[in-house]
Parts: structure tokens; sequence; C-alpha cells
């Protein structure tokens, strides 16, 4: 159904993940607050909930609503991301084309399914044969690409967000390397920052095989850019007192930055300098300090922190004019 | 072992040569085993060429042993005044057995039918021909018998025996590999010939006498299966049993 992911199926619209394996550093929560603001600035954003976990979903969408679409995900007429890919899981042929749900102005979700686990589960064999040269091997790891490309091309959108779940397995290997850009929360504890060392070698790995393969890839086989470019990343969750960043979290922020530097930036850029064209010192998009009860409410009503009924006003102002300050640098920076 | 006079700068370059292909031998090692997943599927009982092939073999050129073939090329053209085409760009297909795969068989005559399957099977690999395939051959009836079943031969001088696929991925990269087809037989004098008088020929002028022996011993021998194969067919059909089949209307599988 959708076209082989030629340059000009690809589309305009920019992909990006918003991706650490350390779980629980917020990238749901960043996902659709960043969404609202883009879409506040005129932009149209395509939301794919790509981790099986579901978070995304289970935060954007009511509960009555999730059950039935997990429910009928395996008909025909199947909404979720995993009744686009299970034709690709049978062998039955190319994705199918699913409507992504416009869940807030301008703002589209493709919705996750706990079933993605078994698309995952078939990536892992089929990057071997991608290597094998098997078109078969290509033709899966580049599905979800396929995608995204034709969601984005019918719905005008501008810039899609992979919702990753926090592992380094074949499926957000997948996406990472059909992403253009890519940011790196960190909460200010000690195993966030520890993961940053895993995560710029796990990419450079990614990135290295990709390019081997790539390099024998049998000709009309669809392929992925290969090339995740760090735009950079955003402290959050940390407590302030009376306009200060509390101390307990302070000391955690210089150590993000040097980590960014030494196992970011620097082991991004010993591959190709554009992969990591800010220094660490530079490449920080945005904090999100902890919003606590506004934060708890958005995710329980289903909205962005600014249009949260919870909190006081200057809670939610704030809020939102720091997803509109990130909202402007990824403009600025993917421009 | 005699070794070649050749200069500074050419020695240099040399080096920069074997660096580079030990710097992207991987590329080719990884195509290597690609061609290798296709052909060992292929070759499990009951496929087709699980009756046609005996085994198979795969290496990567030894760093040392491509420094002494450029040696031997540079030495040779630098005799002759010239220079040989070969740079950076280029070695990984001037030079085509860096990642060389052997198919080893049991009687010359099953050429015809390996190569009939084996092209298919490239095809399937998602790989090219380099260049048409082609027998190493030193007697009339080898060549009689490759060139009947639409290969070309080429002479042999040192006697060696073998069908040469040299072969490349359809994908943008250039680069080759080396598909080398022989009879068991072959594999021996081959073996024997590669280890004590390549490329540099024995000193001993008995080892270089009873290696082209060898040669004729071994050739005799895929000959000779080739013989037995085809009586024991011959017999096969005549043996009254068949016939009675035949008359009978048998389905003649």
């Amino acid at each position: 159904m959708v076209d082989a992911n030629t340059e000009s199926s690809r589309g305009r619209a920019i992909r990006l993940a918003i991706f650490n394996h350390k779980g629980g550093v917020g990238k749901t929560t960043l996902n659709v607050n960043i969404a609202a603001a883009l879409a506040s600035l005129g932009k149209r954003i395509l939301l794919v909930d790509s981790d099986p976990q579901c978070n995304l979903t289970a935060y954007l969408i009511e509960e009555t609503v999730v059950d039935d679409l997990l429910d009928n995900s395996d008909s025909d007429n199947g909404k979720t991301i995993w009744s686009a890919l299970r034709p690709v899981v049978e062998g039955r042929g190319d994705v199918r084309a699913v409507a992504p749900i416009e869940r807030l102005p301008n703002v589209f979700v493709l919705p996750g399914d706990i079933r993605l686990s078994e698309f995952e589960q078939e990536l892992s064999p089929m990057w071997g044969e991608c290597f094998q040269r098997k078109p078969r091997g290509f033709r899966g790891t580049a599905a979800l690409s396929q995608l995204v490309g034709y969601l984005t091309s019918q719905h005008d959108i501008d810039f899609v967000f992979y919702d990753a779940g926090p592992n380094i397995g074949a499926l957000n290997r997948a996406l990472l390397l059909d992403c253009d850009y890519f940011i790196v929360p960190a909460a200010c504890d000690l195993f966030s920052i520890r993961a940053l060392k895993t995560l710029g070698h796990t990419l450079v790995g990614w990135m290295s095989d990709w390019k081997t393969i790539v390099e024998l890839a049998p000709t009309g086989v669809p392929l992925l850019p290969g090339r995740p470019v760090f735009l950079g990343y955003i402290p959050q969750r940390f407590r302030v007192y009376g306009g200060d960043v509390a101390s307990s979290y302070a000391r955690y922020l210089p150590r993000i930055e040097r980590s960014v530097t030494s196992d970011l930036v620097t082991v991004l850029r010993r591959v190709n300098p554009a992969l990591a064209p800010r220094s660490g010192s530079d490449s920080e998009l945005g904090q999100i300090k902890d919003f606590g009860t506004i934060a708890n409410a958005a995710q329980a009503q289903g909205s962005p922190m600014k249009d949260v009924s919870a909190g006081t006003p200057e809670q939610r102002n704030d809020a939102e004019h720091a997803f509109l300050e990130i909202a402007q640098k990824i403009i600025a920076r993917t421009s | 072992m005699t070794t070649e006079p050749i200069n500074a700068a050419d020695t240099e370059f040399i080096d920069r040569l074997v660096a580079h292909y030990v710097a992207n031998q991987g590329l080719i090692r990884r195509f290597l085993e690609s061609v290798h997943v296709q052909i060992a599927d292929a070759i499990v009982d009951p496929e087709p060429l699980s009756k046609l092939v005996h085994s198979v073999k795969r290496r990567m050129k030894d760093p040392s042993h491509l420094k002494d073939k450029l040696i031997r090329k540079f030495a040779a053209a630098q005799r002759l005044g010239t220079r040989p085409d070969i740079t950076q760009e280029n070695l990984f297909v001037r030079i085509n057995d860096l990642g060389g795969y052997r198919i080893l068989h049991l009687h010359t005559r099953q050429m015809g039918e390996l190569h009939n399957a084996l092209l298919p099977l490239l095809d399937q690999a998602q790989c090219d021909l380099f260049e048409p395939p082609f027998a190493n051959i030193w007697d009339e009836e080898s060549r009689a018998y490759f060139e009947g079943i639409g290969i070309r031969t080429e002479v042999n001088p040192r006697l060696y025996s073998s069908v040469h696929y040299v072969i490349q991925p359809r994908s943008a990269t250039r680069i080759t590999c080396e598909i080398q087809v022989r009879t068991l037989a072959d594999e021996i004098w081959g073996e024997i010939d590669h280890s004590i008088n390549y490329p540099h020929e024995h000193e001993n002028v008995a080892c270089r006498e009873q290696i082209r022996a060898l040669a004729r011993v071994a050739s005799s021998c895929s000959r000779l299966v080739d013989s037995i194969v085809a009586s024991h067919r011959d017999w096969l059909e005549r043996r009254p049993e068949t016939q009675e089949h035949n008359e009978a209307g048998g389905d003649g599988a």
C-alpha cells in the first residue's frame, strides 16, 4: 500500500526522537508538551507511540477509547501502529496506512499497541537479514519509516516525534536511524547521567553498522537515513525554591552538561562533527523544572500542562513558557 | 623464495594499499558472508544443489599475501617500464580474490548442472558477475567440455584447474569476490601447490616435477569418476528392469 521509501516518499517532515534508555525521565510528558507548544506556533505534529508500553497513548487518549483501539487492532480496520505493521510481521506485504487521531489542534497521534513488541521481535532477525543483503530485512527495518512517510504527506506534517521506550532494542534502533535529530532528556539523578555513556556508544555502533549495511545494500531496497543529529538535551524534574534551583539538584546540572560533552558530543564528533553541531554547553534546549501537581493533573486529564485545570495560573504560565522556548529552539535548530 | 626488486616509492604505495585493505576488509567479509548464507541454504539436503556440491570453504586474503601479490605486479610492470593501474579507489575491483569462496564437487562433468544452478543463486544473493566466468584448463578434452557448456576457457601453464566466477554486490559499493569451483581431486592438487609451490616455484626440482605429475593424477582421478558415473548411468538405463518399466509405460521420472 505504501511506496518504497525513496527520497520523495520520505516527505519534508522533520523526524525526531526524545530518547534516553533510562526510564522515568519524562519522555512522554516532554513529547506531549513540546508537540502542543509547536502546534501553538503553527506547526503540524505527528506523535508516534512507538513504545509497546503505550504511555503516550494512555496519556492522550481516554481509557475506554484505548481499550476499543486495542480490541480491534488486529482487524482489517484497526487503527493502531500494530494494525499498520502487522502485514509486514506476517509477511503478507507492505505496511497498511492507518489514520492518526487529531487529539489536539494540529497534533495527530498514531496510537501505540502492546502488540508492537511482536514487530520488535521480528526486527532483530531482520537486522541480520540486512547484513545478509536480503530484501526482506530492509523492508521490515524500514517499515515504520515508510508508514511515517505516508502519514506525514497525507496530513501535511511538519514534525514527527517518536515516543521511544526506555531500551536499546531493535525497535529503537530502527526508529533512531530513521530520525533526523534526537533530543536527550536527563533527569537529575545518577542513573540518568550514567545512561548517557551507553547512549553515545550505542548510537555510534548503530550508525556504523547501518553504514556497512547501506554500502552493501541491494539496489532498490528501502533505506533509512541512519544519521540522527544530536539536537540538544533537556534537564528536567528538578525542584525550585524561591526562584533558585534546589541545592540537591543544582549539583547535577553541571554533571549532566559534562557528561553530555564527554559521552555524547565528543563520541559523536569522533565519527562525524556534523552529528553534534553544538558543544555540550551550547546544546541545552531548555530546562523543565518539577511542575508537581500540574504535571500529574496533565497526565490524568490528557492535556498539555498549559491547559490543565489544576495548579495556579502562574504555574501553567511557567510551563507554557518553558515548552514554548524549547519549541522555538527546535524550530530554529532544525531549519 | 626470491625477492622482487622494487623501488622505495612503490613499496610505500603498496603498504598504503595493504593498509586500505586491512581497514576495509570488513566490507568484503560481509559481502562474502551474505553470499555464503545464500549458498549454504541451497546445499542443504534435499535441495537439488546438495546432490552436486560436496562442500564449501571461504577465506579472506591474508594481508601479507596481498602485499606479495602487489609486489609481483609492480615488479613485473617495472620490468616493462610501466606501472599497474591499481589505486586505493580501484583496489577492490582490480584484485578480485580478497574474499574467496570455494565450491568443491566430485567430478568435472557435474559442472554444466552446477553452473546452471549457481547463476540463479547468485542472482538471488543480489550479485552480478563482474566478468564472464572462465575455466582454467590445460588439456583439449577439458577445453571441449567447458566450451560445450558455455564457459570460456583459459590455458593455465601451471596445470591449475578450476572454474572462476568473479562476483560483485548489486549495490552502490564497488567490490568483488571470487568463487572457485573445482573437483575434490583438483582441490588436493591446489592445496599442495598453493602451500609449497606458489606464488614462488619450489627450488627443488623433484618437488616441482612431482607437483606437475600430481596435476595429471588428480585430473585422471576426476576423469575416472566422470567415466564411472557415466558407465553407471548407462548400465542403469540398459538393465532389463528399467527397459521393462519403460515398455510398460512408466512415468519416466
